[in-house]
């Protein structure tokens, strides 16, 4: 079967025959001619080998990272969800943590050997680490040996890649980088003449062609590493004899040029080890991080064995399908490596004693969030060229946030479960997103309600009306004409009727088919009465709410129509959130990023999305804007938040419900979370949900597993706080009964109100009659 | 080391308030009056002098058309409007009449100028304060890029820190990009209350901020607010 010989070996035979007999002549010419061939050929496949071997040898995927989490005294981290973070990144539990990637956890007190990372602007060292705990804050941060430590980061958490059309993924590795053992394993299991042979190992083949004869059946393979590299490299799956001579050749020709160490680093780097999806995973390199999430360096022999023994067949002996088999194979390489005298007895029965220790699932696989990965994939295509993204190995580095993603996962499918009951959910689908609003920075993101089911992404590509959502909007453009209205400004919630623009008679009713008479303009947000919100919106104009809706950073031309004010308009999740975005964040405008940078394969900065923001509204109207938000909390209809979190918690946001309840929407914030929640169908049918009633619940559900910081905008200097008595909006007494403090510009408040001794008996007629006598 | 930059930053901070020029007898500006006409480089240039203040007090925001961002009048539409209470209704609420008040109600309660909003400052997180001090080692060795970076990443940790929106903008005024500073000060500003010694120092970033936008009017103007809050 491999006959295959050198030319130069050919040659010299050809010599020796020359001078058996006269009729061979003819064999000798022959013999020539095929040399001459066979020469231009080895000289091609030499040009060949030589050419992809010195040049690019492989195009890497641009990978993409998550946020490096942060550690300081003061954070907000719970001791559990740090744990969580650091299994994901694959450090190993130890009684003590020693070497990078271990960590030891003794009660609230956890330390670990951080592993070091480059990042954009500079190394974060590999470094040991204290980190104590208290509540749900970080109360101690040190190195370990007790010297001061202000602030550290761990190294960030692969979340995916950019993959080319043949889905072919690796991490590269340098030989220096490799852990004990794995070397001496290979070879021993692989090619036992590797260091001896010159590409082609005629001993291996007999004992091979040996082997399998005494067995009758194919049980060994005659290929060395070197042949195994060609042939994956090189040459096509096609399985012939003329393809193993080239292969033959090419190997002899490979080991002509380059050192055994470099074909033994190829070697790592080139070989198949798995299939993740549609993802084929390639080299040691990131063979580590997709079974065990750790890098190559950190394997121990248990770990190093294990993926030795996959080379053989990385389908057949794949440890999270098949884990008996894996096992068996990992063991009986472990057993050759004592026949062979690279380990010991006893280290060898340490290392089977050991279980598979296998990662749930490819912590990098490609669909683990897809619903991020796809914006971060979209806002690179806008200054990347694709094969840039595919081919050159770049780092990409966002704002992700792993802990939040997984409590926005958790929070859905929980309330999906408790909201089962009603007839229709099944049919309901969702999306959401958590951003930062002082930064801007997405950090989690569910386009489905599969959330690792890449497909539609609605929070991006879910364009629906938005309901209520826009009423704050409405409220803001009152407010800021101070000299017209005030959050105790009355309405009219009352019938009435429009002619729109567009000929139409426009009639809007509220959710409760009641009018409510005479309320502050606030009551209008906080219960979202739709009557006194369109009244109050064509007082102000549509243009000029749709003006504000603009400086909220909502990029749609959409028509001045009255049905404008209660939302007719369509967004996406995204939009939603870019817009509340400005009214959580002080009225300053930040574009949602999901990528902070992004840096070369060798580490060199290459781009960068700062921070960047616009001031967009007075400080002041914002502050009011979000105390009406915050009495939608309170006591309007978000207010059974407060039945799951706690009271001194203040939070701010707007319900939203489309037309006969096409659309679920809540969107809110606290003073470091921003969440925008949509449940809906596909095919924009009826669903039994409200926003109070779906996304709403979602949206709690998230906040009570992410602990937020109370709202506490800084009161602007042109806001101040009057005492107010709740029933007329006069000013009150602090000490009058049931009297309350309301913001207001400062300039626009009611006239303080005098003791109740003389004015609390006859209420509003005594404020009348003392407006009148003043 | 991380000292070192306490009094290294109250220093600078200092000196960035009192270099403040002394233009005259400044009066204190009313709350009515306008502070700035926004930051675009594309605005057109305002032909009203000091002296004569424009009446167009609104707040003053960015709305972007087309690419472009172009300034917009936001209060135009209410002050145009007759009938505004007259009195104590602050006509419209601007920026300058916001930080105007601010100091002039921190001005009675004894608080030395420069030292008062200093003592504040000095209140640094460890994280913060290495990451500052990170940040000013990368810009003085040339590394913009990188002193951004740690600036952004001390702002995730203490995102409502002025100092280090001050810091940042000093950054993007460095890097070019005046119109940016000037929208980070501003931010800044929005969480300095009670500290007038650092509202001095942004309101002076925010002065260069305009000059390199061509704007010396506004300029002028924002280092009135200056000479107020120091």
């Amino acid at each position: 079967m491999t006959r295959s010989r050198s030319p130069r070996s050919s040659r010299s035979r050809s010599k020796a025959r020359s001078s058996a007999r006269p009729w061979l002549g003819l064999l000798l010419k022959l013999s020539l001619v095929g040399l001459v061939v066979l020469a231009g050929f080895a000289v091609y496949l030499d040009a060949v080998v030589q050419e992809k071997f010195s040049g690019k040898r492989w195009t890497v995927p641009a990978k993409v990272y998550a946020r490096p989490l942060e550690l300081f005294v003061g954070q907000k981290l719970t001791r559990e969800d740090f744990l969580a973070e650091l299994a994901a990144l694959g450090y190993r539990r130890e009684s003590v943590s020693n070497g990078p990637g271990a960590v030891s956890v003794n009660g609230n007190t956890v330390e670990l050997h951080s592993r070091g990372f480059q990042f954009y602007e500079g190394l974060e060292p590999a470094q040991r680490i204290r980190v104590r705990f208290s509540g749900s804050y970080v109360a101690g941060l040190s190195q370990a040996n007790g010297a001061a430590l202000a602030v550290a980061r761990l190294e960030p958490m692969l979340i995916g890649g950019l993959y080319p059309a043949h889905h072919e993924d690796r991490v590269l590795i340098k030989l220096d980088q490799v852990p004990p053992y794995l070397v001496e394993t290979l070879v021993a299991v692989e090619d036992r003449e590797f260091w001896n042979h010159h590409g082609v190992s005629l001993k291996s083949i007999a004992r091979a062609v040996w082997v399998n004869a005494s067995a009758g059946q194919l049980r060994q393979g005659g290929s060395t590493l070197t042949q195994q590299l060609v042939k994956n490299f090189y040459l096509t799956g096609e399985r012939s004899l003329q393809r193993k001579l080239t292969e033959a050749m090419m190997a002899v020709l490979l080991e002509l040029h380059y050192d055994k160490q470099a074909i033994l680093e190829a070697y790592l780097n080139e070989v198949f080890l798995g299939q993740d999806g549609q993802r084929a995973v390639h080299g040691f390199g990131l063979a580590s991080q997709y079974f065990f999430s750790q890098p190559l360096s950190e394997l121990k022999l248990h770990q190093v064995a294990l993926l030795v023994g996959m080379v053989k067949g990385p389908t057949y002996y794949n440890p999270r399908r098949n884990p008996e088999r894996a096992l068996a194979r990992r063991n009986l390489v472990i057993d050759l490596l004592v026949e062979q005298g690279v380990v010991t007895v006893e280290q060898a029965a340490q290392a089977k004693a050991q279980p598979l220790a296998i990662t749930q699932r490819g912590s990098l696989a490609d669909s683990s969030f897809p619903a991020f990965l796809d914006l971060v994939k979209r806002q690179l295509r806008q200054d990347y060229r694709e094969e840039d993204l595919t081919e050159e190995g770049l780092r990409i580095f966002t704002s992700f946030d792993p802990i939040l993603q997984v409590k926005a996962e958790a929070a859905l499918s929980e309330t999906f479960k408790r909201l089962g009951g009603r007839k229709g959910v099944e049919q309901v689908e969702a999306a959401m997103l958590v951003s930062n609003p002082e930064t801007g920075e997405v950090q989690a993101m569910i386009g489905s309600r599969q959330p690792r089911f890449a497909g539609f992404n609605r929070v991006l590509d879910a364009v629906r009306p938005i309901g209520s959502l826009i009423k704050p909007a409405v409220y803001l453009t009152a407010l800021e004409r101070p000299s017209q209205y005030t959050l105790t400004s009355w309405l009219a919630d009352q019938p009435f009727s429009v002619k729109g623009q567009d000929g139409q008679v426009w009639r809007p009713q509220n959710y409760d088919r009641q009018a409510h008479g005479n309320i502050f303009l606030y009551q209008g947000l906080a219960n979202s009465y739709n009557l006194s919100t369109a009244k109050l919106g064509l007082e102000l104009g549509v243009p000029s709410v749709l003006k504000t809706l603009e400086r909220l950073g909502v990029s749609r031309e959409w028509p001045a129509y009255p049905s404008m004010l209660l939302g007719a308009g369509s967004l996406s999740p995204m939009e939603v959130a870019g817009m509340y975005q400005t009214l959580a964040n002080g009225g300053f405008n930040t574009p949602l990023r999901a990528i902070r940078s992004v840096l070369t394969a060798e580490g060199e900065p290459l781009g960068r999305y700062p921070f960047q923001i616009q001031q967009r509204f007075d400080p002041g109207a914002i502050y009011l804007t979000q105390a009406a938000m915050q009495r939608v909390m309170r006591e309007g209809t978000g207010r059974s938040v407060y039945s799951r979190l706690p009271a001194n918690l203040n939070l701010a946001g707007k319900t939203g419900t489309s037309n006969d309840s096409r659309d679920s929407w809540f969107a809110g914030f606290s003073q470091d979370l921003l969440a925008v929640v949509w449940l809906g169908r596909d095919d924009n049918g009826k669903t039994p949900l409200t926003g109070a009633t779906g996304a709403l619940q979602v949206w709690t559900g998230f906040m009570a597993k992410a602990d937020p910081l109370p709202l506490d905008m800084p009161m602007p200097d042109n806001v101040v706080l009057a005492w107010i008595d709740p029933r007329t909006g006069q000013g009150s007494d602090p000490g009058c009964p049931g009297a309350v403090q309301m913001p207001y510009i400062r300039g626009s408040e009611p006239a303080p109100g005098n003791p109740c001794g003389i004015a609390a008996p006859a209420g509003a007629v005594m404020d009348w009659v003392k407006g009148w006598l003043e | 080391m991380n000292k070192l930059y306490v009094p290294l930053l109250a220093a600078s901070l200092t000196l960035a308030g009192c270099a403040t020029p002394q233009r005259g007898s400044v009066p204190v500006v009313d709350a009515g009056a306008p502070l700035s006409a926004g930051g675009s480089a594309v605005r057109e240039p305002q032909p009203s002098s000091v002296q004569s203040l424009p009446q167009d007090s609104g707040v003053v925001v960015m709305v972007p058309q087309g690419g472009t961002p172009a300034p917009i009048q936001a209060g135009a539409a209410p002050l145009s409007a007759p009938g505004i209470t007259p009195g104590p209704i602050t006509a419209d609420p601007t920026l300058a009449g916001s930080w105007g008040a601010a100091a002039g109600a921190s001005a009675p309660s004894g608080i030395p100028s420069t030292a008062g909003g200093l003592a504040a400052d000095e209140q640094l997180d460890g994280p913060v304060l290495a990451l500052l001090t990170t940040a000013q080692q990368q810009q003085s060795g040339g590394d913009l890029n990188g002193a951004s970076v740690s600036l952004e990443r001390a702002q995730r940790i203490a995102p409502r820190e002025p100092q280090v929106l001050y810091r940042l903008a000093e950054v993007r005024l460095a890097q070019g990009d005046p119109a940016q500073a000037e929208q980070l000060a501003r931010r800044g500003l929005t969480y300095a209350n009670g500290r007038p010694a650092l509202q001095a120092s942004l309101w002076e970033l925010i002065a260069q901020a305009r000059d390199k936008q061509g704007d010396p009017a506004g300029a002028a103007q924002a280092r009135q607010r200056a000479q107020v809050s120091s």
